[in-house]
């Protein structure tokens, strides 16, 4: 900001100070800057993914569409609730480091590192979901399910108030779910086949872009569905998901690392109003993940979501 | 890493504690936080990237001498030039001025201690010596072979190569950039001395602000670029495949959203030791400091506007080929405004040809045809004929070599006495400068008229009728070969033998100069204040040159 | 910047240490707490009505004002310095480059006076 003044004639050398810097002012406004400017590449680095999603979605928005519907955004708008507090008990604990308080700083921190664990617990829940009905985008990573095989023998984890399905159980008039080499299965094609009728019944309506209608086609301009075309296209929505919300989890979970440090600091009583900056410090991180999740939000569980409205 | 203690004047070289001889274990080095020896360190790592590199551009240069393909088969070649590309551009060109000559000078030349964040600073070393120990190993192990800008969909699909390793290597070495340019933009902001106002900062810090800026909002796009790659290559699901509804050119918009900028980042700080070299050694103030200053920043944003350049004919929009073809035309305002200034710069200047300043000039002519050619491939409809032919390649060497390793030696000899204390030899560096000047033009002319002729780059076979060029520019680089590689030898020959250097052997008033060649560990005896204006070479800088002379003379005696 | 100022900007003196206090930041968590509600509830109603693609403004418009709302308040970008202002704004402007030059060749592609 400023060229700095400093006298060499009183050198005072306060605790936290580092060699390199004149006065405690110097330092804070250092590292309060260096900070800001990694969350600024961190803006750039999340931001590669945005515009990739920017670009998928306006190519295929009703793939992402049909994807983001798939999503519980039940579980998503509660993780954006837990991310909230979260945000609240680390904004309440610079409050407190500032004030020296040691007992709520330390009160405080575990909460933040609680609610950031409830987080990745039902992320993690959300992942398994996706793993049992064959949406992780990868060949292999999803449950083996046999034909005709009874459900105890799947491989994989079945979640808590589910009943893994088999080819047996399958619900009546849906073709049995198989998938005995673990691949991506889509099966939801009843909007894309409306808008597709619409878009053949009206052919100078905006049902579905140009784009869309040479994409989803048998072939181009035909505006007959090809299920496999557009199941492709469900897939790269999927993997901008895992991407996105497993870079955003990763983020999380250094910054639980970085919480457990700040509370053994905060423990043994190194913060007071003097020298707080690591916990400001931890606290721009965890509230930049936050943010990153506002927008993930909305844009992976809820856009697309009033096609439900069609009633399909 | 304790204060040097106060030091008798008139005492030099080993006799006084300065950052080289406090302490001489091998941990006083690699737990270092001194800015100093971390440059010293990405020095010789650096150094040893580019023989690496230059060692694949002879084999390139060997195999172009005859038209058949008959040093290597076609898929050892596209491993050789794709090799030599990556080396030199993201471990060599990218780190060398900032990395080296930045993280050494930026703090001496501002009056500060150290950077802001020297554990940050080391961090950045050891995160590029992991990012190029991964690259080394996938090399060794059968290296890869999609050319340096790993393209879509032949990287993620098609390439049986070490496309992972390398890729993973270079998502690594990137974030050494990043907390590079951080480090930089903190220190020139927060850590500057008493009166170092910002008109009073050495152009030099100047473009490391610039460049720093493209580090910070570039580097990490191309990171999380790399980082698809390699997972569609792992997943097999595509956003870059087209097989899989993906879109090739998404990939081509993300990788040169980082990579045209980096263009910038191979120039800048080249441009920002040229801006030293001139003014210093024509002893004349720069002419039109502000515009010079203030040219660097805006070739650092309008460089982020000009990134569709690379991609005219490979299905972007013609109307988006048209906006970047004219905002192209825009960014080589700021760079004409440095030439001009610097040619001002010279005029009725004092100039004296020392080893340095050849450089300086060679720079000049260099940078110039360097961006003219840019001039050419940027405008539309003649970039059709030019794309993808040697045109580009001598294009961009021209800039690269002639701009960034060019003002990079000129920087390193103009900085050598102060960064080693020792003088090199004068005669046997104007010598190589010369070699340097003429095999690089040998080398690369020919490849402007090759190219422009039609001659495709990347490929091991040639039509008969391009051989005469093609041995010229050979010969060219064997006698370019042999000009870098004279520094590496009466550099070290001066490190044993060389002549202590004073500590302002060009009599020059910059803040570099009044510290002790080389400097303490805290870079300066009393905390500096500032109170003249940069290149300012008259009375008022306050620096006695009589005694300076004097000093000189008692070494040389 | 403003090289005429020679003080360091001390936090310590300059800024009230509480910011906003407790109640403050009650308030500010309630803020963000009605976004979520609110943006779950309105991306269920059918906008297309309005004009196509509006419940995607809708969405950006409130996860925009959540993201203000953390920044000024939790991260405490309303009392700092001019210096985080411009990262932080900055950064997101460097984002708005990247979207807009590249959504500019997408948007041109196949129709329109400039397709082929």
């Amino acid at each position: 900001m400023s060229a700095h003044s400093h006298s060499d004639k009183f050198v005072y050398h306060e605790p936290g100070l580092q060699h390199q810097f004149d006065d405690m002012g110097q330092q804070e406004e250092s590292v309060s800057l260096g900070m800001w400017l990694f969350l600024a590449q961190e803006i750039m680095f999340f931001g590669g993914l945005f515009t990739a999603y920017l670009v998928m979605r306006s190519k295929y928005p009703l793939a992402f569409a049909s994807g983001s519907n798939h999503l519980d955004a039940f579980l998503g708008g509660a993780n954006t609730l837990v991310l909230i507090v979260s945000s609240l008990t680390m904004a309440l604990t610079v409050y407190y480091a500032q004030k020296g308080n040691r007992n709520m700083q330390v009160g405080l921190i575990v909460l933040t590192m609680l609610f950031g664990l409830t987080f990745l617990g039902i992320k993690a829940y959300e992942y398994t979901d996706k793993y049992n009905h064959g949406l992780v985008p990868m060949a292999g990573l999803n449950r083996r399910v046999k034909a005709d095989s009874p459900a105890s023998e799947h491989v994989g984890l079945v979640l808590p108030g589910e009943t893994a399905v088999s080819a047996s159980e399958a619900k009546p008039g849906a073709e049995p779910y198989v998938n005995p080499h673990g691949e991506f299965q889509w099966r939801e094609y009843e909007l894309v086949q409306h808008m597709m009728d619409k878009q053949r019944a009206e052919p100078n309506g905006h049902y579905l872009t140009l784009n869309e209608q040479l994409t989803y086609s048998t072939s181009p301009g035909s505006l007959v569905l090809d299920k496999d075309k557009f199941r492709d296209k469900v897939r790269i929505f999927f993997y901008i998901y895992f991407v996105m919300t497993g870079l955003h989890a990763l983020h999380m979970i250094i910054g639980l690392g970085i919480m457990t440090w700040l509370l053994w600091m905060a423990f043994k009583g190194t913060f007071n109003a003097e020298y707080f900056s690591p916990v400001e410090m931890s606290g721009l991180y965890w509230h930049f993940v936050d943010i990153v999740w506002i927008f993930l939000f909305p844009l992976l569980y809820l856009l697309g979501r009033h096609y439900e409205h069609l009633g399909l | 890493m304790e204060t040097v203690g106060a030091i008798e004047a008139g005492s030099y070289g080993t006799a006084k504690l300065n950052y080289l001889n406090n302490g001489s274990t091998l941990k006083s080095w690699l737990l270092t936080k001194d800015h100093k020896r971390i440059a010293i360190m990405y020095l010789i790592s650096v150094s040893a990237f580019f023989l690496m590199g230059g060692l694949y551009a002879a084999a390139i240069r060997l195999e172009l001498l005859t038209p058949a393909s008959d040093l290597f088969e076609t898929g050892t070649y596209n491993k050789v030039f794709t090799q030599h590309g990556i080396l030199m551009v993201f471990f060599f060109l990218i780190p060398s001025i900032p990395a080296v000559l930045g993280n050494f000078l930026i703090p001496i030349m501002i009056g500060a201690k150290d950077l802001a964040l020297p554990r940050i600073n080391l961090l950045s070393l050891y995160i590029y010596w992991i990012g190029g120990a991964i690259t080394l190993w996938a090399l060794m192990q059968g290296g890869v072979d999609t050319g340096w800008t790993f393209y879509t969909p032949y990287s993620t699909t098609f390439s049986n190569t070490y496309v992972l390793a390398v890729g993973v290597g270079i998502f690594i070495n990137g974030f050494s950039s990043i907390l590079t340019g951080v480090n930089f933009l903190v220190t020139i902001h927060t850590m500057r001395a008493p009166g170092m106002t910002w008109f009073r900062l050495p152009l030099f810090v100047w473009s490391h602000y610039a460049v720093s800026l493209i580090f910070v909002l570039g580097t990490p796009v191309v990171a999380i670029t790399l980082l698809l790659v390699a997972i569609e290559r792992v997943a097999h699901v595509g956003i870059f495949d087209p097989a899989l509804g993906g879109d090739p050119i998404l990939f081509q918009h993300m990788f040169w959203f980082y990579s045209h900028p980096a263009v910038y980042i191979m120039v800048l700080p080249g441009m920002g030791i040229v801006s030293e070299l001139l003014a210093n050694f024509a002893r004349k103030r720069i002419f039109g400091y502000e515009f010079v200053a203030f040219s660097s920043i805006g070739i650092a944003v309008f460089g982020f506007l000009v990134w569709g350049h690379h991609m005219f004919v490979s299905g972007q929009s013609m109307y988006a080929s048209l906006v970047f073809s004219f905002l192209t035309m825009v960014v080589a305002i700021p760079s004409a405004i440095k030439m001009f200034n610097w040619t001002a710069t010279l005029y009725q200047g004092s100039i004296s040809f020392d080893t340095p300043m050849l450089y300086g000039l060679a720079f000049m002519g260099l940078f110039l045809i360097g961006g003219f050619t840019g001039l050419y491939l940027g405008a539309l409809g003649l970039d059709v004929h030019l794309t993808d032919t040697y045109f580009v390649i001598g294009h961009f060497h021209y800039v690269m070599v002639g701009g960034q390793v060019i003002a990079y030696l000129g920087g390193l000899h103009y900085w050598w006495p102060k960064m080693t204390g020792k003088m090199y030899s004068e005669f046997w560096g104007r010598v190589a400068a010369m070699l340097i000047f003429v095999g690089f033009n040998l080398t690369f002319f020919p490849q402007l008229i090759l190219g422009y002729l039609g001659m495709p780059r990347r490929y091991a076979a040639y039509p008969p009728e391009f051989q005469v060029l093609n041995i010229f520019s050979t010969a060219g680089a064997s006698v370019l070969g042999v000009g870098l590689t004279m520094p590496l030898f009466y550099f070290l020959h001066s490190l044993v033998k060389g002549k202590p250097a004073p500590d302002n052997p060009w009599l020059l008033p910059g803040l570099e100069w009044r510290t002790s060649s080389p400097p303490p560990t805290e870079n300066f005896d009393t905390p500096p204040v500032v109170t003249w204006e940069i290149y300012d070479f008259g009375d008022e800088s306050g620096l006695d040159l009589e005694a300076a002379k004097r000093e000189a003379a008692t070494i040389n005696a | 910047m403003a090289e005429q100022t020679t003080e360091h900007h001390n936090p310590h003196i300059e800024v009230p240490n509480e910011h906003i206090g407790i109640p403050g930041y009650l308030g500010v968590f309630a803020v963000l707490v009605v976004g979520t509600i609110l943006t779950y509830y309105v991306a269920l109603m059918d906008l297309d009505w309005i004009f196509p693609g509006a419940n995607t403004l809708v969405a950006l418009g409130i996860a925009f004002t959540k993201m203000t709302v953390v920044g000024l308040f939790f991260m405490h970008v309303r009392w700092s310095p001019r210096l985080v202002w411009m990262s932080a704004v900055g950064a997101f402007f460097w984002l708005t480059i990247m979207f807009a030059y590249t959504m500019q060749d997408y948007l041109t592609r196949g129709t329109g006076f400039f397709g082929h």
